[in-house]
């Protein structure tokens, strides 16, 4: 297998990031998680213009560096603000991992491991891979599998979960976040931005639990107005003319 | 049934109404220079759109003459000129927001990051 990029240093500085959005209820108790699991890392939150007490009960938990943006700018803006912190402070890894405890932070090893191997610039935490016990509705089953075909027609790559916001990036990845991160549907957006520009992803399976608490962004009824959007997103991405 | 025969000459009511029209978007537009709440890069815009119309007002001979090129009754061409103006401006429009808020983002953002680091600073002892 090519070796993309080796991380140089024996401990790579990691950073882990939480993209937060009117989280308060869940979002302290995920913030213990990571601390326990990966004592390691270092834990961003960006609170991305909530309007509850999410900053306030991340001020509460020690250690951890909080970005406040001044107003909602939505999961791409915020994502990006952390990756632009992350390039800034010369992290090797940044891991986004979602603030309403979907993502068991024991995985956040593995994730990082890949990169740090070298035989990968992004590792995609998948529900859909063997030994993951996620079992989503069988709407929302089809309609990521049409999604992960539709992407794996014009990129390849073969990613199967790619709505998943449980990723690590090496730098190269995160100079490319920084730079270019999409606004409307970034996850699956990332992957096809990603092949663009000659980097690799891959994917491993993870466990995912049902949200803890607060709201999903995407509604049932407005799934298939979803699908729509974000077809044409990717379909955009991939004739895209990139700088 | 055949088309109707194409007019040459210009109602008067169709011109008071481009006159008194141009007059009034000029007016408004130089008043609202005057009060800074339009950027002189637009007015010049809206100012030359209204002088078109007005000097349509004036000489109807300019729209009687291009109606006749595309065959149309002159009332239409009217409508599909200004239609064909909206929907430029109105793609120019977007193309500027778009730019705008993708500068608004990256502002957002370095506030965001500059807070984060003037904690850091504040907080250091002396």
């Amino acid at each position: 297998m090519q070796k993309t990029s080796e991380i140089a240093s024996s401990t790579p500085r990691v950073l882990v990031i939480v993209p937060a959005y009117n989280e308060s209820e869940t979002i302290r108790p995920v913030l213990e998680e990571v601390r326990r699991a990966a004592p390691g890392y270092d834990l961003l939150v960006v609170d991305d213009g909530s309007t509850d007490d999410t900053a306030k009960v991340v001020e509460t938990v020690a250690g951890v560096i909080l970005l406040r943006l001044p107003f909602n700018l939505g999961i791409g803006g915020c994502m990006q603000t952390g990756y632009k912190y992350a390039l800034r402070h010369d992290y090797d890894i940044a891991v986004q991992c979602d603030a309403d405890g979907q993502h068991p932070a024991e995985h956040l090893g593995a994730l990082v491991a890949r990169v740090v191997d070298g035989s990968a610039d992004a590792v995609i935490g998948s529900r859909y891979v063997a030994n993951s016990d996620y079992i989503p509705s069988l709407g929302r089953r089809l309609g990521k599998s049409l999604l992960s075909r539709w992407i794996d027609y014009w990129v390849g790559g073969g990613i199967t979960d790619t709505t998943s916001g449980f990723r690590a990036f090496n730098r190269k990845a995160m100079a490319l976040a920084a730079q270019d991160y999409p606004e409307d549907y970034p996850e699956p957006e990332m992957i096809v931005i990603l092949h663009k520009h000659g980097l690799k992803a891959v994917e491993i399976p993870v466990s995912m639990r049902p949200r803890q608490g607060g709201t999903t962004s995407i509604f049932p009824h407005r799934a298939a107005y979803y699908m729509i959007k974000v077809f044409l997103a990717v379909f955009i991405d991939v004739f895209r003319r990139y700088k | 049934m055949s088309a109707a025969p194409l007019p040459t000459v210009f109602y008067t009511s169709h011109r008071v109404a481009l006159l008194i029209l141009s007059l009034l978007l000029m007016g408004v537009v130089l008043e609202m220079v005057r009060r800074s709440y339009l950027k002189e890069k637009y007015a010049i815009l809206w100012l030359l759109a209204s002088f078109s119309v007005l000097m349509c007002g004036v000489f109807p001979s300019i729209i009687i003459r291009f109606s006749a090129i595309f065959s149309f009754q002159y009332i239409t061409l009217v409508f599909v000129v200004s239609f064909l103006f909206l929907l430029v401006l109105v793609l120019a429009f977007s193309i500027s927001i778009s730019k705008l808020s993708e500068r608004t983002k990256q502002l957002a953002q370095e506030v965001a990051l500059l807070n984060e680091r003037l904690a850091r600073v504040d907080s250091k002892p002396e």
